[in-house]
């Protein structure tokens, strides 16, 4: 019961408290403990969590397939990606280098050199030509397999040149170009990847044709300030002259007459007054795009942006925040003790 | 009119295959057939532009990559332009990612930039400190001691071997943050975290759906300026003088845009005529 409750209770509590001591009192040891000891055993903890979410990923679809319970393919899929990753990772590495380092004859080593690089048999020459004495060249891809690399070695040193294969060092491997690692995050992972995302744009589309109604105030208020932000925040936005805007603010307003006093005469003096009013202020200023500003897209976003949005994006952070430090308080009093399941 | 308006209603019940056509169509034809729509920079946007344009050759700037390939979109070409910028005024850049796909972004970035523009020398110009996990606790670990955390940049290489590493130990020795961010860990963390600690200048560039969460830090000047989205792009790209996939990317946006707004506007036009349909019958 020890190991299981109070001792993490104790660990968790004197570990919260340094790390809240860290930030008010002035002490190096706590300081140093905080600032560096802390934050590496934080990343040691995070690269295990890692092998614990693989791992965990393994035993969830695993079950699923077993018990072959609702899009167990799915699942199955997920072991294969998962695998396929782990060997281009771990074992597949990849990235065979070739580098020339002599030669007694350019023109035999340009004959084998020029098909790998894609030149002609006298480019190839030259660049060998060029090469300081001493230094090596190295063919610009890498290779996938040893094999690969060993044939193309085997076939320079064959036309009388020195050349050795280099494998790119474990770890930089992922990074590197012709690894089996990085060919598959460029050729699966990130078209897939980008393709999910930009389905988006047509769900969007097609949510917003079915669900963006005017139904009540608040939801006429959130259609509007939608259609600002949309098109205020694209160049079109700017291109759409602030007085058409208020022409269709006079025509929402005129309806408006309409729905409050149900007189047509009232409704075709508002339109009509409206409209006349705009086109003669218009005539007087000479139309142009941007004035009056309160009516132009861009500056209208603008303000949505800076006004109403950040006073919303304010009150959220403050909730978090104080809801953060709520539970924390809970956590480092031993209050809160999910994380041991209970 | 009645057959019309019953037209009307009939659409509001359109196959969303329909829908899911034009917005395909709406996005691919300007990338063929540029509108060429004239780009007007934010003011937050020449505020990333000026903080930038402030330092001089030698100073030393820190990007963080935290976006992947589904947000590549709207934040590559930010991270694309500000590069330009960065190498052109012959800054020294370092790059470190808070995310493991950010790695591979950056080192196309660099690829496009660094390598093929500016042919920039690496370890000398512009180094790649890669990708390490612990989100928060790594920003601290970089304010603390950034040999504490990196020992060897991506390629394997130890960071006291790397020339432009010299002098450099943690996050106050810089001159200039910048996170290309798309979530979680980035913007708000490299503030709490770095900029706000250690006074370093800090602007960003995020997803236009991250701008919202930003902002107050924006407002409050914990951050310079904010790129948000592909117009955040466009419009840096047009500061630096050169078009990129920001620019061109605008024309596109900015139809899909309208024509989702058409689509809203249609769409309410058939459920007011359903309605009155309804309480009349």
């Amino acid at each position: 019961m020890f190991m299981k409750r109070q001792l993490p209770i104790a660990i968790a509590a004197t570990i919260g408290f340094l790390t809240l001591f860290g930030w008010f009192v002035d002490e190096p040891v706590i300081k140093s403990f905080v600032d560096d000891d802390a934050t590496q055993w934080f990343d040691i903890l995070a690269s295990f969590a890692m092998f614990l979410g693989a791992l965990n990923l393994l035993k969830m679809q695993a079950i699923k397939i077993i018990k072959q319970q609702k899009g167990w393919q799915y699942a199955a899929l997920a072991i294969v990606g998962f695998t396929f990753s782990f060997t281009a990772g771990f074992i597949l590495l990849g990235s065979y280098n070739v580098e020339i380092s002599q030669y007694d004859d350019p023109a035999k080593v340009a004959t084998v050199l020029a098909s790998e690089i894609n030149l002609d048999e006298k480019s190839t020459e030259n660049i060998l030509i060029a090469m300081p004495e001493g230094d090596t060249y190295t063919i610009d891809t890498p290779y996938f397999t040893k094999k690969g690399a060993d044939n193309v070695v085997e076939q320079i040193n064959a036309a009388g040149g020195t050349a050795n294969m280099r494998a790119t060092e474990w770890g930089a491997h992922i990074s590197t170009r012709g690894s089996l690692f990085n060919w598959m995050f460029r050729f699966i992972f990130t078209p897939l990847s980008a393709t999910m995302f930009a389905l988006l744009a047509f769900f969007v589309a097609s949510a917003s044709y079915r669900a963006f109604k005017i139904r009540n105030f608040e939801a006429t208020l959130l259609l509007i300030s939608g259609i600002i932000i949309m098109l205020g925040r694209v160049p079109i936005g700017g291109n759409i002259s602030a007085w058409f805007i208020l022409y269709i603010v006079v025509l929402a307003l005129s309806a408006g007459v309409n729905t409050w006093f149900k007189n047509r005469t009232y409704t075709f003096a508002a339109v009509v007054g409206g409209l006349l009013a705009v086109t003669i202020a218009g005539f007087i200023m000479g139309w142009p795009v941007d004035q009056p500003a309160i009516f132009y897209l861009p500056v209208l976003q603008d303000w949505i942006y800076n006004n109403p949005n950040v006073a919303g994006a304010r009150a959220i952070m403050i909730g978090i925040g104080l809801g953060i430090f709520a539970t924390s308080i809970r956590y480092i009093l031993g209050i809160e003790k999910s994380y041991i399941g209970e | 009119m009645e057959k019309f308006l019953d037209f009307i209603v009939r659409a509001g019940s359109l196959d969303r295959r329909y829908i899911f056509l034009v917005i395909a169509l709406v996005v691919i034809l300007p990338l063929f057939f540029p509108l060429g729509l004239p780009i007007r920079p934010t003011t937050s946007s020449q505020d990333v532009y000026n903080a930038v344009d402030k330092l001089e050759a030698g100073d030393k700037a820190l990007i963080s990559f935290e976006y992947g390939p589904s947000t590549k979109p709207e934040i590559h070409p930010m991270a694309v332009a500000l590069l330009r910028h960065l190498f052109q005024k012959d800054v020294k850049v370092y790059i470190t990612c808070l995310w493991p796909d950010g790695q591979f972004m950056a080192m196309e970035a660099l690829e496009q930039v660094a390598v093929k523009q500016y042919k920039k020398t690496y370890g000398e110009d512009y180094v790649l400190l890669g990708y390490r996990p612990g989100a928060e606790a790594v920003i601290k670990g970089l304010v603390s001691n950034i040999r504490k955390v990196f020992t060897v940049d991506a390629n394997g290489d130890f960071l006291d071997d790397i020339p432009m590493m010299v002098g450099v130990n943690q996050v106050a020795d810089f001159d200039y943050l910048f996170s290309a961010s798309a979530g979680y860990p980035g913007t708000v963390e490299w503030v709490q975290y770095a900029a706000d600690p250690t006074g370093v200048t800090m602007s960003t560039g995020t997803t236009s759906i991250q701008v919202n969460e930003v902002m107050p830090y924006v407002q409050s000047g914990q951050i310079v300026g904010i790129l948000g989205g592909m117009p955040g792009a466009a419009e840096y790209e047009s500061l630096i003088g050169q078009a990129g996939i920001g620019t061109s990317g605008m024309d596109a946006q900015s139809v899909a845009h309208l024509v989702i707004v058409g689509f809203i506007i249609f769409g309410n036009i058939s459920f007011f005529v359903e309605r009155r349909r309804s309480k009349k019958y």
